[in-house]
Order: structure tokens, then C-alpha cells, then sequence
């Protein structure tokens, strides 16, 4: 049977498919690229199709990346010559018969394709002054408390800096949940029999002293949705600090939604304050527009990070204005309240004299709510923080 | 198994039916040495995979089921502290003196899944299958790293112990949570799709050869078109094979029976899903009147 990619060099083909997979995002590392060579060794390809089901046991390790790597492989075998490249499959005037077409990637250096060793590395461009770690704002605490006394939408960008910076500082505790797994503690109740017997090798085998164990504690999974519409345009930028303090104190899975669902975790999780707040500003598309707060809660329901919530504390900050049905909102909210293990809603709303949840979504919410709080200044965010540490 | 295709009909005589890519996954694996990430909705086959793996190999099948807590006592090995209690007693009783070496014997280790994967002498691996790794502790990850990469295990009272021939590993999970970088890299990867409805309907026909085929073809469309839905948990092949079975039992042969109202809690497993299911299935009976 005739075999693709014969008389290529495996390595090199490896490596530069790797290349282009990893120029396209997806993370591929040596181990992949070692496995893609031993797995073209294992089973010659005898068709694109094969290839392709080759290509990406060996490579791909997530499922995220599958749209990725499909992406890639088509746009390199896309324009591959029917196969399986039979002799009889080529019409007799245009048999060759001491070449075998194959896809290859070496020539188009230029584009940012083909062997990585064919081009030098682009320079890398020097790190921004203003993130280093030698810069710290001159802010006397009562100035700060102040500032945080005040609307969101009174706010400059440097101050909103500062106060993202209070509010991190603030996420120090975290509600815990109790594991499954034990550790030695000579306040716990259990005997850990395991140590115990390692100590008693000291004592002649006489167990003098009983090690005891207790149950592991761990921080309890956190899970944020944050209203990006129109009516929250004025709270968006201090709630993506929110989100951004919980997901690098708590590891927190955060979402933004307006008319669709965003996932801002990967975004929100550079080690760079501006940086993340860039990449989760440029991956929200439907910022300030109309909100369907229901189909939201019920897409993040059913879609594969749902699990996420189950046991989880879920925190929406939004003003409660949907214009979905408040039926479907009593739906998605009670399918929520019977997976999660809390639910807290802030509204910038709620702190206003005379709040009443009139507003039928939040009304229908309400119910399935364990706390509704307020959230209209950095104030009543780090009271919101404290609430959730006690 | 000498190529993809082989392991399909070999799969395929158990009763397995694989499509290419579980077929060049599967073949890889065993050819590289190296262990088999499946990962898929729930119901999609996952642990069946390695069940008629050890099948079609002929080889015993070892199983590991994780759960949250689970450590290196229960999946690796356990020292027999009971029998070495007693052997103290008794050297104590005849005022022998007893040497460290002389209590972290093999004699005193209990084979938990993984070791006994390890220590298994037969003339062919056995298959070990490590179920919904997700659901254990991320620290149990890190356990299973020296295993999956050199496929030995260190007792650091005996030293260590290497497989003759390194076991066939497979490990599932159902994404619960994102499994760690390094552990990924150790393995070969697959995704398994839910399959389109003319396979599934060719696996149901395997799983239960009592239906009728009119039968088969119809609650599979159906499922299919159930898990379109907004369902809290999807039916998946392993549901809609036991529906199907559940229909055959009543000796059902067409959905728009009497009986098959009844039989929905085989494939909506929660109050919510079961009113939308029954919804689906009025419906679905009107048009084909």
C-alpha cells in the first residue's frame, strides 16, 4: 500500500508542524512532538484520513485545542490531492512515478510557516516600565478610603488601580469545604495509623505515641458572572477588577454577560493587572448591549464548565434587568440554586434608600438567592469580600 | 494488533465498535507503550473502551475508580500493619530480635490496583483502567506521574518495582475539572464524539440484539433529538441502550405504545428533564401519526 509523507524526514516534519500548531496558540511541547515521531513510525500514514487521526492522538492532550489543531490541519492538508494516492487514482498522463506529492511547509518562511531553524526568532519586545514591581503609589490609607466611599462612575482610571489593589489585599480568607482526605493534626480525631506505626519503629515497636489525623480543608470552588450590558456600564471596569482579584486569590472560573456567555478566566489570569484587563476588555463582544441574564445562567448551565458549579459559591453581580421572561429566569435560577452551594447576589442597586427588588427579573431571582448585597462602590465590594471571609 | 484497522475487528468480535480515530488511539497506545487519555460527554463509551480492550487482548482487567480523597494506600500499595503487628508479637514471644528489613518484606505489602498492575506475571499485560481521574484530588495526579512515565512503582522500605511487561493503561475522565499539564503529557489523547445516529444505532443493535429494528432506529432519532434539549444531563449511548433494553423487556416494538411513557426514567434522570423528555416524546408521537 502506498504510504504518505515516504522519504520525509519525520523529525523535521514534526517539528514544524508542532511549530505552526503552536504559532496558531495551541500549546504543544517536546513530549508531543517525540510521540508524533514514534507515532508516524508505529502507523505510516495510507491516508489523510489516517494522518489526521495520527497526528492528533499524538499531539492534541486537551479538548479545547481540537478546534485549533483542525483548523491547522486543514489549512496545511486542505489542499492535499485526492487520496489515498493510488497509482490507479492518478490518471496515466500525469502518473510520476519517482515523486509522491506531499504537503510540505518549508518554503514559505516568510509568512512565519515552515521549519522554526529557517528564520530567527521576531525580538521580543521589552517589558512595559509601568508594571514593575518598583512602582507603588504613594496613597495614604485614609485617602483611599475615601475614594472607596465613592460611585464607581466618579472614579480615573489610576485610582481605579489602586482600589483593585486594596480589594486584593482584602481576599484573604476564603470559605472552605471539607475534603475527603486526611492529614496529620494533633487536633484531630482520627488515629493515622500509618504514622503511627512509622514512629513506633523508633520506640521499639511499641506505639507510644499516637499521631492523629483530621480532615483536609479546602478552599471552596468560586464561580462569578458579572453583567456587562448597557444599564452596569458605569460599575463594568471596577466588577472586572472584581473578577480579577478573585480569580487570581481564589482561582475563581469567571464569566461576563451581556447577551452571551464570555469565559473571562484564561484572560483575567495574567500575572499583569493591564495586561488582563486588555485581553478581557478585547474578548468581550457584546459589551454594553441589551441582557438576558436567564439564558445566560442556563447556557453556563449546560455547557461543559457547568460542572464547575456544582458545590460551588456562586456570586452575580448584576442589576437584575432582563429582558427575558421572569419565568425562565425562576427556571434557570432554581436548576442553579439546587447545584450550587451558594448563591449571593451583588446589585449596585441594592444600597440605595429605599431598594425594593421591583424589577422582575431580580424579583424572580430573589427567592433562590442565599444574600443580596450591595455592590455600588469599592466600599461595599470589600464589605461584600469580608462577608464572604466570615 | 498490527494496525489500526486490526484493532477495529478485533474491538469489533467483542462487540465494540470503534471508529477511526478510537482505532488509531487505541492502536498507538499500544504500539508507543505509552497510556490512553479518553475523555468524552458521560455515556459515550469511555470505560466500555477499556473493558473490551482487556477482552479483545484476552488479559485480565484491573480496575481503579477514583473518588475525592482516594491515596496511595488504597491505589498503590498498603503495609499489612495488622501482620506486622503480630509478627512483633510473636518475636517478642520468642525473644527474637527483629531487624526494619525484617517487617517491610513483600510478605507484609498489600497489592492495591495500581502495584498489582505492576507485579502482574502473565504471559500478557494486563489492562488497568484509572475511572474519572477527575474525580480524585489533583495531588493523586502527581502519584500516578513515576507509574505512568517509567510504568514502575518506588516502596521506599523494598525498592523498586518495574513491570516485565509495562500494563496497558487507560485513564477517563469527564472534564469535571482540567487535568494537570504533566499528566497529559505522559498520555496519548482522545475526545470521543458522541457518535451520529446511524452508528448509534449500530451499537444498540450490538448492545441489544432482542430489539426490533424499526425499534432501534426510531429511540435512537429520538435520543438524538433529545439531547438537542436543554436537559441537565444529556443521555448519552449507555442510556439510550438501556432504554432500549427496558423497551425490548416489555416487548415494545414502536414508540408510539402505551408503554413507553413509562420507561423515560431510563433516560431523564432528574424531575426537571423528565417533564421536558415526555414533552419531546408527545411531540415526536403526533408527527409520525
Amino acid at each position: 500500500m502506498p504510504v504518505l509523507l515516504r522519504g520525509v524526514d519525520r523529525a523535521a516534519f514534526a517539528v514544524a508542524f508542532v511549530e505552526r500548531l503552536r504559532g496558531a496558540g495551541m500549546a504543544a511541547g517536546l513530549t508531543e512532538t517525540g510521540d508524533l515521531v514514534h507515532a508516524l513510525e508505529a502507523s505510516p500514514p495510507v491516508s489523510v484520513n489516517a494522518l489526521y487521526w495520527t497526528v492528533r492522538v499524538a499531539l492534541v492532550r486537551r479538548q479545547p485545542d481540537l478546534a485549533v489543531f483542525d483548523r491547522v490541519f486543514h489549512s496545511v492538508f486542505g489542499d492535499a490531492p485526492p487520496l489515498p494516492l493510488t497509482r490507479a487514482s492518478v490518471p496515466p498522463s500525469k502518473r510520476d512515478d519517482v515523486h509522491l506529492a506531499v504537503p510540505h511547509g518549508g518554503d514559505d518562511a516568510a509568512a512565519g510557516g515552515g521549519l522554526p531553524w529557517a528564520t530567527l526568532p521576531p525580538a521580543v519586545a521589552a517589558a512595559d516600565p509601568a508594571e514593575s514591581p518598583l512602582h507603588t503609589p504613594e496613597r495614604r490609607p485614609s485617602e483611599l478610603a475615601a475614594l472607596a466611599e465613592r460611585p464607581f462612575e466618579e472614579l480615573d482610571p489610576q485610582q481605579l488601580d489602586d482600589l483593585a489593589d486594596v480589594l486584593r489585599a482584602t481576599l484573604t480568607r476564603w470559605p472552605a469545604r471539607r475534603t475527603r482526605r486526611h492529614a496529620v493534626d494533633p487536633s484531630g480525631r482520627r488515629i493515622a495509623l500509618r504514622a503511627t506505626i512509622a514512629l513506633a519503629r523508633r520506640t521499639a515497636w511499641e506505639p507510644v505515641t499516637v499521631v492523629r489525623e483530621r480532615p483536609v480543608r479546602r478552599p471552596r470552588r468560586a464561580v462569578l458572572l458579572c453583567d456587562v450590558s448597557e444599564s452596569m456600564s458605569a460599575q463594568a471596569a471596577a466588577y472586572l477588577h472584581m473578577m480579577r482579584a478573585f480569580t487570581v486569590v481564589a482561582e475563581a472560573e469567571v464569566f461576563a454577560f451581556a447577551t452571551s456567555l464570555t469565559r473571562l478566566t484564561p484572560a483575567l489570569r495574567h500575572s499583569s493587572a493591564r495586561e488582563a484587563m486588555a485581553r478581557a476588555t478585547a474578548s468581550v463582544g457584546d459589551r454594553f448591549g441589551g441582557t438576558r441574564i436567564a439564558t445566560n445562567l442556563a447556557a453556563l448551565l449546560d455547557s461543559h464548565h457547568g460542572n464547575t458549579l456544582r458545590g460551588a459559591l456562586v456570586l452575580i453581580a448584576s442589576d437584575g434587568w432582563d429582558s427575558d421572561p421572569p419565568e425562565k429566569m425562576t427556571a434557570a435560577m432554581s436548576r442553579l440554586r439546587r447545584r450550587a452551594h451558594q448563591i449571593v447576589w451583588l446589585n449596585p442597586r441594592a444600597g440605595a434608600p429605599g431598594f425594593a427588588p421591583r424589577v422582575a427579573g431580580m424579583a424572580a431571582a430573589l427567592p433562590h438567592c442565599d444574600h443580596l448585597l450591595p455592590a455600588a462602590t469599592f466600599a461595599d465590594l470589600i464589605a461584600a469580600m469580608r462577608h464572604l471571609s466570615v | 494488533m498490527n494496525s489500526p484497522e486490526d484493532v477495529r475487528l478485533r474491538l469489533d468480535a467483542v462487540d465494540y465498535l470503534v471508529d477511526d480515530g478510537l482505532a488509531m488511539a487505541v492502536y498507538l497506545s499500544l504500539r508507543m507503550g505509552k497510556p490512553l487519555l479518553l475523555e468524552g460527554e458521560p455515556g459515550v463509551g469511555k470505560t466500555a473502551a477499556a473493558k473490551a480492550l482487556a477482552l479483545a487482548l484476552g488479559t485480565p482487567f484491573i480496575r481503579l475508580q477514583c473518588y475525592e480523597g482516594l491515596t496511595a494506600g488504597e491505589a498503590l500499595y498498603e503495609w499489612n500493619y495488622q501482620r506486622q503487628l503480630l509478627a512483633i508479637r510473636l518475636a517478642e514471644a520468642r525473644q527474637e530480635k527483629l531487624a526494619d528489613a525484617d517487617l517491610f518484606t513483600a510478605e507484609f505489602l498489600q497489592d492495591r490496583p495500581i502495584l498489582k498492575a505492576v507485579r502482574h506475571d502473565g504471559p500478557q499485560p494486563p489492562v488497568l483502567l484509572i475511572d474519572e481521574i477527575d474525580r480524585a484530588d489533583d495531588e493523586f495526579e502527581a502519584l500516578l506521574f513515576e507509574f505512568l512515565g517509567e510504568g514502575a512503582i518506588t516502596v521506599p522500605e523494598l525498592g523498586t518495582f518495574t513491570a516485565a511487561r509495562p500494563p496497558i493503561v487507560v485513564l477517563t475522565s469527564n472534564r469535571s475539572r482540567e487535568l494537570h499539564d504533566a499528566l497529559r503529557r505522559r498520555c496519548l489523547y482522545h475526545w470521543i464524539e458522541f457518535p451520529s445516529p446511524a452508528r448509534a444505532a449500530s451499537i444498540v443493535r450490538r448492545a441489544v440484539p432482542g430489539a426490533a429494528e424499526p425499534l432501534i432506529r426510531s429511540a435512537t432519532e429520538f435520543v438524538g433529538r433529545v439531547r438537542a434539549l436543554e436537559l441537565d444531563k444529556a443521555p448519552g449511548l449507555a442510556e439510550a441502550i438501556d432504554w432500549v433494553s427496558a423497551l425490548a423487556a416489555l416487548g415494545v416494538t414502536d414508540l408510539a405504545e402505551d408503554d413507553v411513557p413509562r420507561t423515560i426514567g431510563t433516560i431523564a434522570k432528574t424531575p426537571d428533564d423528565r417533564l421536558a423528555v415526555a414533552a419531546a416524546l408527545v411531540a415526536a408521537r403526533q408527527e409520525s401519526r
